[in-house]
């Protein structure tokens, strides 16, 4: 089981590893680059707690191999963090309450950002659609649905 | 103007949105190796043989244990009661295994993967033998024995009764008898349990990070099971991915600190979500007999209950299913004569222990079942004639039959609320308009008490004597010498944002805000004040933890206030504090600043007044006086507060697949005062999902054999955002007189009283059919075979 | 991972780290073919692969990734009217594809139940087609639509109908050198559609399915397919119920008469979720269902 050569964006950042093909992108960012921030639930692709970005789109981290991102983008919930506080998404999680243990939380905001960058103005129902991937144990789904609506609104009046 | 009752949002969102959060596994020690365990593919079978050495031989294990092992290295752990026969549970299994899932072996390695390709080169010979899966059947004297030494699979059994049953029985116009089921399910917190334990050689200490929730038992556990004097254990808990009950299990940790005195190096254990759901913990499963004895007009009389809790392999906490909804097995009913008949048994499956509500579903699913059933029978509306069977708001404080304190609340009130909320009679209407369109519409009641603190004095029910008993907590607070405060408090927080809460209470008692005030994340055994019943349990945050938190507050209070007064030359009595200053009331110009006040305590200590010791902190611990020990009547307060909740929901039945879709569900909730509401507003909508999951679409299936089905979460199915509505919810406030600031149980109001207004909801869309809802989930076949006899 | 894999049922050690294997990064069809031999796996969208591997309930010497070759993605229409679809395309793209909204609505229809949005970023049409599991939605529409695959050997290519290509459960015809490289399917344009499924949760695979294509016009006989799944050990076709809507001009009430066909082409067993018994039932329903909205989208 030889290594292999990765070479991809992290955050913005560009990142070279060689890794054993067996280790999955989850196990990577959070162990190789110390980007804890995406969780690991159940690592069989049902929960989304290990959500994240790749080019752009949600995808699983636990049903990706670290191998396979030579080239791409990746961005982890500490990517869609501003430098300085919170972004307009996560302040309305904050506002609505939309976490209550955070486990699930981060790859609940990869949804939305996916979800937000496509759709401004998207309806309850297309909210709980783009987030039914992910499970939250915590909230029964209610203050997450009105965090993202509330977002929304936000971003349009931006 | 108070910060407690304001829905401030909560401190330690910062840090959970921004993925600087820190969970157990992200915590990384020096050398840190990563254990994986090896777990029995039989639920029931003896040990012929076991060979480790390969696995010890592969590149990169550094520590590899086996049950043999661990008796050698270890005591068993003790169980919360002691069995008639002492039975041996040590942290792996030795000799036999008794579920599927069993950890009978562990190794660790540099990372997981490798742990895990060691695994594979322990070779273990297995006899198999019978599986015991049914309740029913272990119970019988001809059952496949799981501890053969015991000569039964039943740990409790007993039969109490209160007030005159058979007089009650005999006097009644009718009796409803019925059967009910419930099956296993489980929280499943979204992070998984796990431990890094870390071994001191030279002073033979252990240190454990944990999200272990209740660490106060634990730590007990650990030193008997090492045999090390607690002075030499130490505790921490980081943030915490949920818990409601499921994460513990002291054997882990205990497998993690003998791996790591083995290897000489830290070692990280964290569940992988497979063995989480076969093997940390599931509700109990069980059977109920109910028999309501009614007068014509709809009072109930008394009730009689049979109540078999399957615990699986569970030997740390067996019976608690049954002792915990002993005391309200009313629920909010005035029933004047109770009898229980309690069944504690093994069978061959993942142990029981508490979940979200502990055994509080199954009563309210039992009981409000059977209230729907009789008001069917009587021909009554079951809004109805739960209002002629309600405790009364006038009668506050009751005492139920079987000793449980109702102390405060207005039942019908709080149905009232939920009805008027759910607009019960227009749908009553939309409901009929839409039969004839053949449209299958089902409106589903159900209210139930939502108990808060556990009293454990209960188990003498059990032993005869008392080996634990009481409700407590222990907190901290300090104004530390830069005139910033601290606090710290037993119960780790595991979502519930004590941070926030905490900071509330304490701003109120020393006049800041809470941006003022610091509450420690988690738990730490060797800073935090700490009791054996410390943890994060049974609802008891506002039974004991708010009383821990303002004694120590309320002390940091006084000295601030003494020191304030002789500096400024006044009465103590006069100090208010207000505004981050120790002031004369009445001479706002007149105060010192909090800072200056700690500059006094910590540095100058020749400006305190005569006597008083230097420093500023305060620890206090807290025990609920509503915990009392068990009564020579065998009455018993197993819990001490209660909350109440009634549910309205609405579902819609496709007639031909019989699937079922939930339109609306609407919580009224009434848990005393609310000290941070939109906290408590968030754990209603959880909580009630729990038991919507519950309801429709949770089980933890064993076939004949003992295998479990349902062991991934393909199988075993969460609700989604798409399976749920927008929880609905509104609130009564009545507080409680029992506690210090009024506030009750909250966060198990959802998942008790949702399976069973879900299941009356289905039997309603079912009327012309006249179905009766027995068991759980209510999964679209069995509504097909419902709708097509 | 969405739906059932009965093989993961009772895995009590829950290895969740692939055993050890070897990857290769193909660059090139060729490299790919080179790569492959008995005991390598085809990583694509790696949706039912990984979850596989993590629980090592397969383990593979070698891991062939073809994401990097080029060529292998894409959706376009031929001259003839035939609808190519390259393995690689995920069903993100599928749905986002104006050719498949307009031209294959089955398909995208089929293609909004697949699991969750995550997911169908990932998963490409090749891998749902090659783990063929029989409650997947794909499968079932693309038989329907009489498609074809085009696989790719050393030896160069051949092309297998789909009424061919699933030979059980999670079984197919291609051999342990083959790539599936693209799906063909045969000019569409005057089929409606119907597509019906029960699952337990929104995006699991089915408890059982329907879709339907019917080619014809108002008051002209009908050819139609009907293919189940969740109901045997691969996509079924409802041949019976087929014969019932065949050489008749569609009516409304002809849903009901394939509905009660469509059973009698079904081996559906029971399984944690849903027995045998109620799913022949479902299958009645859905077919009902399916066909008559394929009706009403015929006479519309």
């Amino acid at each position: 089981m030889s290594h292999v050569e990765v070479k991809l964006r992290v955050n913005g950042r560009v990142v070279v590893r060689s890794v054993p093909p067996r280790r999955s992108l989850a196990d990577f960012v959070r162990e190789e680059l110390g980007l804890t921030g995406t969780h690991v639930g159940c690592e069989h692709g049902v929960c989304g707690a290990c959500t994240l970005l790749v080019d752009g789109r949600t995808a699983r981290s636990c049903l990706l191999l670290a191998v396979q991102l030579d080239g791409a983008e990746v961005t982890t919930v500490e990517g869609l963090t501003p430098a300085d506080g919170l972004s307009v998404l996560q302040e309305a999680f904050r506002d609505s309450h939309a976490l209550q243990c955070g486990f699930c939380t981060p790859g609940m905001l990869a949804a939305a950002h996916e979800l937000l960058a496509e759709n401004a103005a998207p309806t309850r129902d297309e909210i709980r659609e783009a987030i039914a991937g992910n499970l939250c144990m915590c909230t029964g789904y209610v203050n997450i649905v009105r965090a993202i609506e509330l977002a929304a609104q936000r971003l349009r009046a931006a | 103007m108070s910060w407690v009752g304001r829905p401030l949002p909560r401190k330690e969102d910062g840090r959970l949105l921004s993925g600087r959060g820190r969970y157990l596994d992200d915590l990384v020690r020096p050398g840190q190796l990563h254990a994986a365990m090896l777990r029995s593919p039989h639920a029931h079978a003896r040990i012929v043989a076991l060979d480790a050495s390969a696995a010890a031989t592969v590149p990169g294990v550094h520590a590899v244990l086996t049950g043999a092992d661990a008796k050698t290295a270890s005591r068993p752990i003790r169980p919360l009661i002691p069995t008639a026969v002492p039975l041996d549970d040590w942290c792996l299994a030795v000799d036999r295994v008794r579920y599927a899932g069993e950890p009978v072996a562990a190794v660790a390695a540099i990372d997981r993967a490798t742990a895990e390709d060691a695994l594979e080169r322990i070779h273990v010979e297995y006899e198999p033998l019978p599986a015991v899966v049914d309740p029913e059947a272990a119970l019988r004297s001809d059952s496949v024995l799981l501890y053969p030494q015991l000569g039964t699979n039943v740990l409790w059994h007993d039969v109490l009764a209160y007030g005159d049953v058979a007089g009650a029985f005999a006097r009644a116009d009718g009796v409803l008898r019925e059967r009910f089921e419930i099956q296993r399910y489980a929280s499943t917190p979204l992070e998984t349990f796990g431990a890094i334990a870390e071994h001191d050689a030279g002073l033979d200490a252990y240190t454990f990070w944990t999200n272990d929730q209740r660490p106060g038992l634990t730590l007990t556990i650990l030193a008997e099971s090492l045999d090390v004097p607690q002075s030499r254990l130490r505790l921490l808990t980081p943030d915490i991915g949920g818990a409601f009950g499921n994460k513990r299990r002291p054997a882990y940790l205990l497998v993690c600190a003998l791996l790591a005195r083995r290897a000489g190096r830290p070692v990280k254990y964290v569940e992988d979500r497979l063995e989480n759901l076969a093997a940390l913990m599931h509700a109990c499963n069980g059977v109920m007999d109910v028999e309501l004895a009614y007068r014509a007009d709809g009072t109930v009389l008394a009730l009689r209950v049979r109540d078999v809790a399957d615990e699986g392999k569970n030997l740390v906490s067996p019976a608690q299913h049954n002792l915990i909804k002993l005391g309200n097995i009313v629920n909010g009913y005035r029933i004047g004569a109770v009898s229980y008949e309690a069944f504690s048994v093994l069978t061959t499956k993942c142990p029981s222990g508490a979940n979200r509500g502990i055994g509080k579903p199954f009563m309210c699913f039992a009981i409000e079942r059977a209230m729907a059933l009789l008001a069917r029978r009587l021909r009554l509306d079951p809004a109805e004639l739960r209002l002629r069977n309600y405790v009364g708001a006038a009668e506050m404080p009751y005492t139920t039959p079987p000793g449980a304190r109702y102390d405060s609340g207005d039942y019908a009130a709080t149905l009232g609320r939920a009805l008027e909320r759910f607009d019960y009679r227009g749908w009553r209407e939309r409901q009929a308009r839409a039969r004839a369109d053949g449209r299958l519409l089902g409106i589903g009641i159900a209210t139930s008490v939502e108990p808060a603190g556990t009293n454990l004095a209960s188990y003498e029910l059990i032993t005869g004597r008392r080996a634990a008993s009481g409700s407590a907590e222990a907190a901290m607070v300090r104004v530390e010498p830069d005139g910033r405060v601290r606090a710290a408090l037993g119960d780790p927080a595991c979502g519930q944002g004590y941070e926030t809460v905490v900071a509330q209470i304490v701003a109120d008692e020393l006049g800041l805000t809470p941006g003022d005030v610091h509450v420690d994340r988690g738990f730490d055994s060797s800073t935090t004040p700490w009791l054996y019943l410390s943890g994060n349990y049974s609802n008891k945050f506002s039974v004991t933890d708010v009383g821990a938190v303002l004694g120590a507050a309320r002390a940091v209070r006084d000295k601030l206030a003494r020191i304030a007064a002789h500096r400024l030359e006044s009465a103590v009595d006069d100090i208010e504090l207000a505004d981050g200053q120790a002031r004369v009331r009445g001479v706002p110009a007149r105060g010192l600043a909090i800072g200056e006040l700690a500059r006094t305590a910590y540095a100058d200590v020749l400006g305190l007044p005569p006597g008083e010791p230097p420093g500023l902190e305060a620890r206090h611990a807290h025990q609920n006086p509503l915990a009392q020990p068990v009564g020579a009547d065998r009455t018993v307060r197993s819990q001490l507060v209660f909350s109440n909740a009634a549910h309205c929901c609405l579902v819609e039945i496709d007639p031909r697949t019989g699937a079922v879709r939930l339109l609306r569900h609407v919580v009224v909730h009434d848990c005393g005062r609310e000290l941070n509401p939109l906290i408590v507003e968030g754990m209603v909508h959880g909580s009630t999902v729990h038991g919507l999951g519950a309801a429709l679409l949770e089980e933890f299936r064993y076939d004949a054999s003992g295998q479990l089905l349902t062991g991934t979460f393909m199988d075993y199915l969460k609700p989604t955002a798409l399976d749920v509505p927008d929880i609905e919810v509104d609130r009564l406030e009545h507080p409680s007189p029992f506690t210090p600031l009024g506030a009750k149980g909250v966060g198990e109001g959802g998942s008790i009283p949702a399976p069973a207004a879900v299941a009356s909801a289905v039997e309603d869309a079912l009327a012309h059919l006249d179905v009766t809802v027995r068991a759980l989930p209510i999964t679209p076949e069995r509504v097909w075979r419902w709708l097509h006899g | 991972m969405r739906g059932r894999d009965d093989s993961a049922a009772g895995v009590e050690s829950g290895p969740v780290k692939p055993a050890p294997f070897d990857y290769v990064r193909a660059r090139t069809l060729d490299d790919a073919l080179a790569a492959l031999d008995a005991d390598s796996k085809i990583l694509a969208g790696g949706q039912s692969l990984v979850p596989l591997l993590n629980m090592r309930l397969v383990r593979p010497t070698r891991v062939v990734d073809i994401n990097a070759v080029p060529g292998l993605a894409g959706v376009r229409a031929r001259p003839d009217g035939v609808l190519e679809i390259g393995a690689l395309t995920r069903h993100t793209d599928l749905l986002a594809s104006t050719l498949v909204r307009e031209r294959l609505p089955l398909v995208a229809a089929a293609t909004a139940h697949v699991g969750h949005r995550a997911i169908r970023n990932r998963g490409t049409i090749g891998g749902s087609l090659a783990h063929a599991d029989p409650a997947a939605e794909l499968p079932a529409a693309l038989l329907a639509l009489e498609a074809g695959v085009v696989i790719s050997a050393r030896g160069g290519e051949r092309r297998v109908a789909l009424d061919d290509f699933f030979v059980g459960a999670l079984t197919t015809l291609l051999g342990a050198g083959e790539i599936l490289r693209r799906v063909e399917i045969p000019d569409p344009r005057d089929a409606a559609w119907g597509f019906a499924e029960i699952a337990r949760r929104p995006g699991d695979f089915a408890i059982a399915g329907v879709a339907v294509a019917l080619h014809g016009a108002r008051g002209q006989s009908a050819r139609a397919r009907l293919v189940a799944f969740g109901v045997g050990d691969r996509p079924v076709r409802l041949r019976a119920a087929e014969a019932a809507l065949s050489r008749t001009a569609p009516t409304r009430e002809l849903a009901a008469r394939a509905a009660a066909q469509a059973a009698a082409d079904c081996r559906p067993v029971d399984d944690v979720h849903a027995s045998a018994e109620y799913r022949a039932h479902l299958v009645e329903v859905l077919t009902e269902r399916a066909v008559a909205d394929a009706i009403g989208r015929l006479l519309a």
